[in-house]
């Protein structure tokens, strides 16, 4: 298990550990990478992110064209393997998590410790930053690199 | 709550002793109808069960005891209760201590039957 | 028969929070109308659920659906409200006959002799579960038989099982440790194909799972899982920490019994751990 910030570690572990999810991702909804935990390849890494953050926009998109409440969560289940998305405001931004799941567990329990594990992430974020900076794309591929170094030891 | 299910869970809960009663999808572990006393956290309640459900229909296999038709979890200040019905469905319940609990399984049993 | 049924409904239906639905519920049962009755001895027991007698009603309608776990459980339910109602002595006098524990049917069928000395058959019945022995001059005992003193005659398992002695050792126990491993005992299918390995894997998955269950729900620590299936009826607890144990019976037995069947088996495991330490 990786991450940017030292601080998610401790709540992602306990997630992993309770819901047995096998692949975990925390990221920004820009995409950038804040943890991880099983992923071994970078590029898997950046495409379940991509994807994962576009899911999100795209059923948020899909809620406001409806006029209906954003969906928190998003789950596609298979028949070996599911993933789920969650959504949560941080005081760094809205954060989007990514698990995927196998037959040794439930959506339902997944549910139960994401909702555990936004507690605990809040519990556990430092106050938020005085001054938000405006993201430039350079900065965010720049932002991006590092945080895949970071992830993956690079 | 879900129409088909309304009437078996209130039936369930005027029992004495419910906390709450539920229809919990087996697969997933999700809510399907819900009917809870405050502070019973109905999200829990359900995947727990589920996932609970899950491991003693895996030991019931290999331990030769044959299909679960009620499972029950006794703990210090109250009981979990899980009979499975049919369609993948389980009805759960939750109860205080010192319940009459033969009677709640004589009706979850009954209900479990009629959700099959 | 029809007749009082009609007028016991008619007082009832006037007033269904009268205690006549003990007459009705009973009237039923004897009738063998087992549905109607049942549900009258439901509300009336919603009604009045510290009334012994509507355990007992409810009991002996239980009995006749050859529920025998929970008619057990519903008179032992009355015996904590009321230790010498006559009736839940009867009751459990017989299921324990029924289950082949002859010591503890005697004991109650003579409690239930002694609170109704008149009742011939009851006599009968005592003198039949004591099977031709002297029964009337000796004392009776001020409580049960205690679980220890049970048959010592089964068939004894390996040397060095902690369940050595136990009534079903060898095939009715099992004792685990947390990572899934057999400790002793051993459990049988009904054909008698030794499931003790298979079981042993899947015990700590289900002691994790009924742990976090209860921590989750606000239960309070466990204490015991029971799983009526539709062959054997199991129960399982953990006589330590870092143990779990699992015994079964057959599913006619009253629920009772197998917690308490599953409690000496811990305490006979307890022991034998801390002989093995």
């Amino acid at each position: 298990m990786r991450a940017i910030e030292p601080w998610v570690l401790a709540p992602l572990r306990a997630f992993v550990e309770d819901s047995s999810a096998r692949l975990a991702l925390l990221m920004t909804t820009s995409g950038q990478v804040v943890a991880q935990h099983g992923f071994t390849g970078a590029l898997d890494l950046m495409a379940a992110a991509a994807l994962g953050t576009g899911i999100i926009a795209s059923s948020g998109e899909l809620a406001l064209q409806m006029d209906w409440t954003p969906f928190r969560t998003v789950a596609h289940q298979g028949q070996r393997q599911s993933h789920f998305l969650g959504w949560f405001d941080t005081p760094h931004g809205r954060w989007v998590a990514l698990v995927v799941f196998g037959g040794e567990t439930k959506l339902g329990l997944v549910q139960v410790y994401f909702d555990q594990l936004v507690i605990e992430l809040l519990a556990a974020a430092p106050p938020e930053p005085v001054q938000k900076q405006e993201v430039l794309a350079a900065d965010f591929e720049r932002e991006l690199n590092a945080s895949l170094r970071a992830l993956f030891g690079r | 709550m879900t129409e088909p299910y309304a009437a078996p869970l209130d039936s369930l809960t005027r029992l004495r002793g419910i906390r709450g009663a539920m229809v919990v999808a087996a697969q997933d572990g999700l809510v399907v109808a819900e009917s809870l006393m405050g502070g019973v956290k109905g999200t829990a309640l359900a995947a727990m069960a589920a996932n609970l459900a899950a491991r003693v229909t895996e030991l019931s296999v290999r331990a030769a005891v044959g299909g679960p038709r009620f499972v029950h979890l006794q703990a210090q200040d109250g009981s979990l209760l899980v009979a499975p019905a049919a369609e993948d469905l389980l009805l759960v319940a939750v109860a205080g201590r010192d319940v009459p609990l033969g009677l709640i399984r004589l009706e979850m049993l009954r209900l479990a039957e009629r959700l099959a | 028969m029809t007749e009082d049924i009609r007028a016991l409904s008619a007082q009832y239906a006037a007033d269904p929070s009268s205690l006549v639905f003990l007459r009705l519920g009973e009237a039923l049962r004897q009738r063998g109308q087992l549905e109607p009755a049942l549900k009258i001895a439901l509300a009336g027991l919603n009604r009045y659920p510290h009334l012994p007698d509507a355990h007992d009603l409810y009991a002996r309608i239980l009995a006749d659906r050859r529920d025998y776990a929970s008619a057990f459980d519903e008179w032992d339910t009355a015996l904590r409200l009321a230790p010498h109602h006559l009736g839940a002595h009867k009751g459990i006098g017989f299921l324990y006959y029924r289950a082949g524990e002859p010591e503890h049917a005697l004991y109650h069928l003579r409690v239930a002799a002694e609170l109704d000395p008149g009742d011939e058959g009851l006599r009968a019945a005592v003198e039949r579960v004591a099977g031709g022995r002297e029964i009337w001059d000796v004392p009776l005992p001020v409580a049960p038989p205690t679980r220890d003193a049970e048959t010592r005659v089964a068939p004894a398992p390996a040397a060095g099982d902690p369940f050595t002695g136990v009534e079903g050792a060898g095939q009715r126990l099992l004792l685990v440790d947390r990572d899934g491993l057999r400790l002793g005992g051993a459990l049988a299918a009904r054909g008698g194909r030794d499931v003790s390995e298979e079981a042993a894997a899947s015990l700590a998955g289900v002691v994790q799972e009924a742990a976090r269950a209860a921590r989750l729900l606000e239960l309070g620590e466990w204490d015991h899982l029971t799983i009526e299936g539709t062959e054997l009826s199991a129960c399982l607890l953990c006589p330590t920490a870092d143990t779990s144990l699992l015994a079964t019976m057959d599913p006619g037995n009253p629920a009772g019994q197998l917690a308490f069947y599953a409690e000496r088996g811990a305490k006979e495991a307890r022991a034998w751990l801390e002989r093995a330490r």
